[in-house]
């Protein structure tokens, strides 16, 4: 990184995880997070980027979502393309819940607007789906009503399904 | 970065499994939410003390909420709508709130928060009403308004009426709802009768509306079957169908939306009877297609 001619070559940034992983990923498609975005354009990355919060295998599923969505060389996405995108996406997503809540809190911390939504529409699916008793499996909640406060609670919003 | 929410879940406290959904930040649930119906959130409110308290955040509601919320607040006394949370509010707005002297209604649907008004026949100007001979009220629990004009016999069927209503930015679409015969409890049981039921597949009924920005349409309806197919039975009488008369756009609250609206048959060469008629409803076009009913889950 001691050059520093403007050159034509996709430049590349080492971003590093909470347990010591190191990637090389392009920095356009790093830039996907505004966080990471942030830190390219303050110079305050030196040669590796900590990313404190992931672990190795959390940052190299985020990498993998940064090469897809990282901004095409040749201008405008096409409408075949956003599509093939969105495909992409809902697969992306299809994961274990622990991934998944994993991989909310990534883009939360690395500011990534489209993988926050596209996670938190999952779980909002998921949260759909099931019962609550099943929910707080799922999502390891611990329940800390008392059987009172549950029927008040339960009692309380009868409105909604009125 | 933001601060989780306290004790959201029992996540990453040496369970070893990884972080529960209580660990996500507040902006992150309330995202989620953006996903979810009221209905659900209310169900979601149920699973922890934090989840109570996300569930229950104006932030959350506010956006569930029609831009013009307040516009609905003011058609109810100030008592019972100070200090209420928006979730609250929601709450309030989504049972009838009455107004016009209680001929009219307007409501949040519970799963879109989009606004809903119904017209009872009271609220509408009805020739002849007054003449016993012609029209009768006949109080009912069919009805929403619990009361429905009942029509004997006329030659000069016409029903006109209006709303303003500051309407928030939708498609609606208009309909009357109606009833062929008069309908009675008996021992427990409904019995239809048509004794006076005549003249309505003569001709059909025109049925119009126009807005105060110059939207209108038009549509006739032959409310009952021209001939008596006795094998399939009459479809058109004994039930309340929905007579949708056509849309109309609105694209601001303000100015606030006057809708004109009738259904007449005056052709008075023959008389016509035997028909209820319970109210105007204006809702949301899509609404019924959309409805993702809520079930305690």
């Amino acid at each position: 990184m001691s050059s520093t001619l403007c050159c034509s070559f996709a430049k590349n940034v080492t971003l590093r995880s909470s347990d010591g992983q190191t990637f090389e990923v392009e920095e356009a498609a790093a830039q996907v997070s505004q966080t990471i975005k942030r830190m390219i354009e303050d110079g305050c990355t030196g040669s590796v980027i900590p990313v404190p919060n992931l672990t190795g295998p959390v940052l190299a599923l985020v990498i993998e979502y940064f090469k897809k969505h990282s901004p095409p060389s040749d201008g405008c996405p096409t409408a075949l393309l956003e599509m093939e995108i969105k495909d992409w996406d809902a697969k992306f997503v299809a994961v274990d819940n622990d991934t998944l809540l994993d991989l909310t809190l990534a883009a939360h911390y690395l500011e990534i607007q489209g993988l926050l939504d596209l996670t938190c529409h999952r779980v909002a699916d998921i949260l759909n789906d099931n019962s609550v008793e099943k929910i707080r499996e799922i999502f390891h909640i611990k329940n800390d009503f008392t059987p009172e406060e549950e029927a008040e609670e339960r009692s309380k919003i009868q409105w909604a399904f009125e | 970065m933001g601060a989780a929410v306290s004790g959201l879940g029992d996540g990453a406290n040496g369970s070893g499994i990884g972080p529960g959904l209580g660990d996500i930040p507040e902006s992150c649930v309330a995202c989620v939410f953006m996903y979810l119906t009221p209905p659900e959130i209310c169900n979601l409110a149920r699973l922890n003390r934090a989840f109570r308290g996300a569930a229950s955040s104006d932030s959350v509601w506010e956006s569930k909420l029609p831009p013009n919320y307040q516009d609905l607040l003011d058609l109810l006394p100030a008592e019972r709508h100070q200090n209420l949370s928006k979730k609250d509010i929601f709450a309030l707005l989504s049972r009838p709130v009455p107004f016009d002297q209680g001929n009219k209604e307007a409501w949040l649907d519970r799963v879109t928060g989009r606004v809903c008004l119904a017209i009872s026949a009271r609220g509408m100007a009805i020739t002849g009403i007054d003449d016993r001979r012609y029209w009768n009220w006949i109080t009912t629990e069919e009805s929403r308004f619990n009361i429905v004009a009942y029509l004997q016999q006329i030659w000069w069927f016409e029903v006109d009426g209006l709303v303003k209503f500051p309407f928030p930015a939708d498609t609606y679409t208009l309909s009357f709802r109606l009833h062929l015969g008069r309908f009675s409890k008996r021992l427990g049981r409904r019995v239809c009768t048509f004794e006076h039921t005549h003249g309505w597949d003569i001709k059909p009924v025109r049925f119009e509306f126009s807005t105060s920005d110059g939207q209108q349409a038009s549509c006739e309806f032959c409310l009952d079957d021209t001939e008596h197919d006795d094998a399939n039975g009459n479809h058109k009488r004994g039930c309340w169908i929905d007579y949708k008369v056509g849309e109309f756009v609105v694209s601001d609250s303000e100015p606030v939306t006057e809708v004109r609206f009738s259904m007449k048959q005056i052709d008075c060469t023959h008389s016509k009877g035997g028909l209820c008629v319970d109210s105007l409803f204006i809702i949301p076009s899509d609404l019924k297609k959309h409805k993702r009913r809520g079930v305690l889950k």
